[in-house]
Parts: structure tokens; sequence; C-alpha cells
């Protein structure tokens, strides 16, 4: 066939761009999907001082500020060689906890929950939160606006600020909680408690409940066995904010666990030509291309791969959901944890997360220490470089910090969640087309089962770009074998 | 069926989500990123706008980086509100300013009103709509427009710096109207 050159210098701003190319015989041969990239990022830190990073950091994504502020806050610990004392350590994990409550509950009501509550051959104008409200009622609609004004509540109560929480310093916090605000917290986080457990059932029912869905979660058009990265405590449960990174293979042996420091060792960097981003990849197994299976060093990070890597969760609830979601999806085999391929499944070890962080509210609010005034570990040393990790809503999120004596950065590193995932999306969408396209007709469901396709890792394209309305921007060409464009579907853009 | 029960233990009593009474009736919100360039435009319109709206009875100015739903939660309990953000529509040079209602929007997004992990500004007013919640009246938007990057930078480009006391000069006139 035709050679046909990529040309990434004729990228769109913050939308996806997909080509596929066809052989002959009309049927797909590649899929190439492009991403913008965070470009000058770490120009914009160069010079400032390392202190200021959380803050800094915060302000590249409207949605997940929170992530971004507390890998940059443990990373700048790290920088500082101090260790927050215990209290500071559970207002952090408070903080985090909700923010993980109000950013799922979101995801799902409002952006995964369309596609299932409401239909994905639903027409476009439904396939939204509006949609959702005429389904399944209004009652529910106003419990996730209360959803999110309970964790924005908790948010701005320990962070300072609901959008881009303030009181996180080197070694701890600036703030605590009183009583009276422990007190509030504590019943918010039983209300919290509820709503999931009402969430988890509703997806039982309508979801699950449903054989067409369930058909779809379980298909294999989704599947893909690839390894998975993701935190856990020092007991092997699934952990949001501290911890050493798990890293499992596609059978569900444990490849590895680091800290996040090491983080350097494992994963590499895959440069292709056609793309700006790299694809990150797991060192020690080796870059095979966009391909599953144990031989490939491809892997994924999100709600799916935190609950593929963990032996338990933290708290009942969540543990007792955690154990339905494995034995309907994989059972285990003469006792050994199967792992969940299908990529739809991630909408539902999102809502087991869900129903830990509300679990985590409860238990933290009644920690006797979440009221303490020991806050902060004063740094006592010159800074000099520091990794923190967390998981963000979307995945792995590593921060990385060098700094000079004075405190002021001189390099800066980030792996956000969505390039963790980088590969795993591309191989999607490849499936996607390979399964639409065929003795080169385009079937119309193409976009859609695309950005299906996309929807279940929620990616975040070069973080806070933005023009959509409702729908992810792609420009999909696909082209002949010899290399001519037989047609371009373009969705809001 | 829904999602939650009344907890019987010492939960709160829900307040309702909506329903707040601000000190003003008008809001006045930039939108944007402050480091992403052109793109945080909004911002330094409505910090321009502060000390010229304080003789201005009944208005407050926010700036805010949120879109979607934040946003629409934010606007509730208000009267009017003008969104001043930054638009990569395509038609007009850098710099050039258009007023528009929340509804002309149709299909065309401004850069910020939107979030791939949340609603459309719009989808989350027909959802705050159809729940019962009172929405403003009256919504507009001051658009500047930019030629989006991907990149981060913390300055406005000449074109779209200049352009900003002329976009103060508009919002002024809106709300003296």
């Amino acid at each position: 066939m035709t050679r046909v050159t990529i040309d990434p210098v004729t990228r769109l701003e913050g939308h996806g761009k997909i080509e596929i190319l066809l052989d002959e015989h009309g049927d797909v041969i590649h899929t190439y999907f492009q991403v913008p990239e965070l470009r000058g990022f770490e120009q914009l830190c160069v010079g400032r001082p390392l202190e200021e990073m959380p803050t800094l950091t915060s302000r590249i994504c409207g949605v997940c500020p929170e992530a971004h502020l507390m890998a940059a806050a443990k990373a700048v610990d790290a920088a500082y060689h101090v260790t927050p004392p215990r209290p500071a350590q559970l207002l952090r994990e408070l903080l985090y906890s909700a923010f993980i409550f109000a950013d799922h509950t979101t995801h799902f009501y409002v952006l995964s929950g369309p596609d299932f509550l409401v239909g994905p051959d639903a027409p476009k104008a439904e396939r939204n939160i509006l949609g959702v409200i005429h389904k399944i009622g209004a009652e529910i609609g106003l419990q996730v606006i209360q959803a999110r004004k309970y964790g924005h509540e908790v948010i701005e109560m320990v962070g300072g600020r609901k959008v881009h929480p303030v009181s996180t310093v080197a070694g701890g916090m600036t703030k605590g909680i009183t009583p009276e605000q422990r007190a509030v917290v504590a019943g918010i986080g039983q209300w919290m408690v509820d709503f999931a457990a009402g969430t988890l059932d509703l997806f039982a029912e309508q979801i699950l409940g449903n054989p067409a869905y369930l058909d779809m979660i379980r298909g294999d058009i989704y599947s893909h066995r690839t390894y998975y990265m993701g935190l856990v405590d020092p007991d092997g449960r699934a952990a949001m904010l501290d911890g050493e990174v798990r890293v499992v293979a596609p059978d569900g042996a444990r490849l590895g666990q680091f800290p996040p420091v090491a983080y350097t060792d494992w994963i590499a960097e895959r440069v292709e030509p056609w793309t700006y981003l790299k694809f990150p990849y797991l060192r020690p197994v080796g870059w095979h291309g966009l391909v599953d299976g144990a031989e490939s060093g491809v892997y994924c990070v999100g709600p799916l791969a935190r609950l593929n890597v963990a032996d338990a969760m933290k708290t009942p609830r969540a543990q007792a959901a955690y154990e339905q979601f494995f034995a309907t999806l994989a059972p285990a085999e003469n006792g050994v944890k199967q792992l969940v391929h299908q990529r739809m499944a991630m909408h539902w070890a999102r809502l087991v997360e869900l129903m830990a962080a509300a679990e985590r509210v409860v238990e933290l609010a009644a920690d006797e220490e979440i009221t303490s005034t020991q806050l902060r570990s004063v740094p006592t040393e010159a800074p000099t470089e520091g990794v923190g990790c967390v998981e963000a809503p979307r995945g792995t999120l590593y921060h990385h910090y060098w700094s000079d004596e004075r405190g002021l950065v001189t390099r800066a590193n980030l792996i956000v969640a969505t390039t963790n995932n980088y590969a795993p999306i591309a191989m999607s969408v490849e499936r996607a087309a390979r399964s639409l396209i065929h003795a080169g007709k385009v079937d119309d469901g193409l976009l859609n089962r695309v950005e299906m396709a996309f929807r279940a890792y929620d990616p975040c394209f070069g973080c806070a770009t933005h023009s959509l309305t409702g729908e992810m921007p792609l420009e999909v060409t696909i082209r002949d074998a010899a290399g001519e464009s037989i047609g371009v579907l373009r969705q809001n853009c | 069926m829904p999602p939650a029960s009344q907890s019987e233990s010492s939960a709160r009593t829900a307040e309702p989500a909506a329903g707040r009474t601000p000190a003003s009736a008008t809001l006045v919100v930039g939108l944007g990123n402050p480091l992403r360039g052109d793109d945080g435009v909004g911002l330094k319109v409505a910090e321009g706008l502060r000390q010229a709206a304080a003789m201005l009875p009944d208005v407050e100015i926010a700036e805010l980086s949120v879109g979607g739903l934040a946003l629409m939660e934010r606007l509730l309990g208000y009267e009017r509100v003008i969104i001043i953000d930054a638009a990569s529509t395509g038609a007009g040079q850098p710099g050039t300013i258009r007023i528009s209602t929340l509804g002309d929007l149709g299909l065309k997004s401004t850069a910020n009103l939107d979030s791939s992990h949340d609603a459309t500004l719009l989808a989350a007013m027909g959802a705050a709509r159809s729940l019962g919640v009172e929405v403003p009246s009256k919504i507009l938007i001051v658009a500047v427009e930019v030629t989006p990057t991907d990149a981060f930078a913390t300055g406005l480009t000449p074109a779209v710096a200049a352009a900003i006391p002329a976009a103060i000069a508009v919002v002024l006139e809106l709300l003296a109207s």
C-alpha cells in the first residue's frame, strides 16, 4: 500500500485526532490516535518557589485541581525531606476523599451514566445529565447536586477554599478542623455512604439488570489484556493518596511494587514519529507496540486498574462491592484472583471507589486525631528533589520536582493519568475502528463507539483543554490504501 | 429509585442545593485558566472591572476557572449574570469581542464553558431548570476571540491584551443598561 505520512503538526487544538488507514479491501490496517501535549509546563515551573507548586499545578485543571495539589504537596514534602504528622495526613486524606466522592459522582451521573442509563443508541440530545434526569427522575438530579455540594463543603472546610485548596504546606497543613466541623463532616459522611449505596443499587438494577448493557460491559470489543498500575497501602489494599505503586500482569500475577520515587526504573517512554505524546510503557517488560498480552509493556491506570492491582478495599462496604464486582465479571479460578479486562467495567469500578471514599470520610471524622493541632513538621534542610504520587480520579499521577538549595524549581516532570493511559486508549480506539469499518463502509455508530471507548478512560487531553458541547471533539479521517482521504467524520469541531 | 435514603444518624438536614440569597442581583464572572495564555483573558477583564464596578450597586465580580456544573452552581440565585471568557470561533481576529446570550451559543462553545469531565454549561443550566432550581433569568456571554494554544503560558498575546479595556467598557455598558 501507499506509504502515508501522518504529520503531527496538523493536529487540532485540544482535540482527539484519529487517522484510520484502510487496506485495498477496505479493512482497517491501523489507527493512529494523536493527542496534544502539556507543552511549556516545565518552563512555567522553573525558577518558581518549590512551595508554590501545589497552588500552581492545581490550576492546570479546573476539574481535578485537588489531585495535582496533593501530588505536588507530596513531592514538596519529599524534596524537603519531611513527613507530615499523622493529623495532617488524616486531614489531607479527608479532603481527598471528599474530592474523589464529588468527582466520581459527577462522572457517573453526568458522563458515563448517560451511556447506560439513557442508552448508547439514544439520541445525542438525551445522552447527558438532562436525559438521566428525564429517565430516572428529578430526585436523583437534586441528590447529585447535593453530593457535589457536600463534597465541596468538606474540601472548603479542610482546604480553605472550594476549588483550589490553599492549606497544604511543606510538611503538613496550615489549618485543622474544630470539633464542631468534625461533627458536620461525620453527618455528611453518612449521607455520602447512603448515596453511594443507592448509586450501586441503581447500577445493579438499571445496568447489570439490563441484558444489553451487561453484554456491553462484558463484551470483548473493549477488552484488553494489559498490565495494570495503581497505589496500594502497606496491606495491599486500594489507596488513593499514600502507598506504593503496584503493577500486575494480565494474568493477575504481581510484576512488582515500588515506592513512587523509583518510578523511572519502571516507566519508560516510547517515541512514535506520528504523535507528540510519548507512550509510557513498563521498562522491565519492554515495548512491543500497541498490543495486548504479557509480552507487551503497555499498562493501564484508573478505577479498573486500581481494583485489579489491589488485594482488597480499605473499608467494609466497598470491600463487599469489590467482591461482587470480581465475582460477576471475573470469578476466581482455583482461589486465584482473576482480573477484569473489559474497559466498560471502569464505570462500575468507579462506583466501588465512590463507596470507599464515602466510608473513609466517616472513618476519618471518627478518628480522634482529626481535630489535633499538631499539623506540621517544619522542614529543617534545604530541598533537593522529590516525587509525589497520588491516584487522580483518572489514574496514577506523578509529580517530580528538582530544586536548588534556595528552594527554586530547576526542573519539573509530570506524568498525568491520561499519559499513562495513552497506549490503552489508542488500542481501544483501534479496536472500535476495526469492529465498525469493513470493506470500506464506515458505520454511523463509529463516532459514538469510539467516544464510548474514550469515555471509559475519561481522558484529559492536555488538561484544561475545552471545546466540547457534551461530546468529545473528534476528527476521524479515514484513508484508503492509496492514502487518499475517503471520509472525515467530525464531531463538535 | 432514588439513590439515597435519609439517614437517621446525626446527618444534618440536607440544605437545598440551591436557594442561596446572594448579596447582589448581578454576578459578573471572569472565566479562564491563568496558565493557558489567552485562555485567561476573562480573568484579566474581571480583575480590571473590580475598581470600576465598585461604584455600581448590586454587582458582584468573580474570577473562576471552572466549567459546567460547578459554574452553574455558582450562578444560582442571581438575577443576571455576565460571563467573560475566551472564545475560538475562527470568526474574527484575536481581540474581537462578541456579546451573546447563552442560548445563542448553540453548538459553538467558548473555550472554558465546557469540559470533557463535566456537563456543558448549557446542559447544566437545563438540568437545574428541570430540577426546579431557580436559575438567572439573563445570562450574557462576553467572548473575546483568541487563538487557542496547547502551551502553558502566563501572559496574554498582544492583540488579546489590547482588547481588555474594550471588554471592560462593554461589560460596564451592559451593567448600566
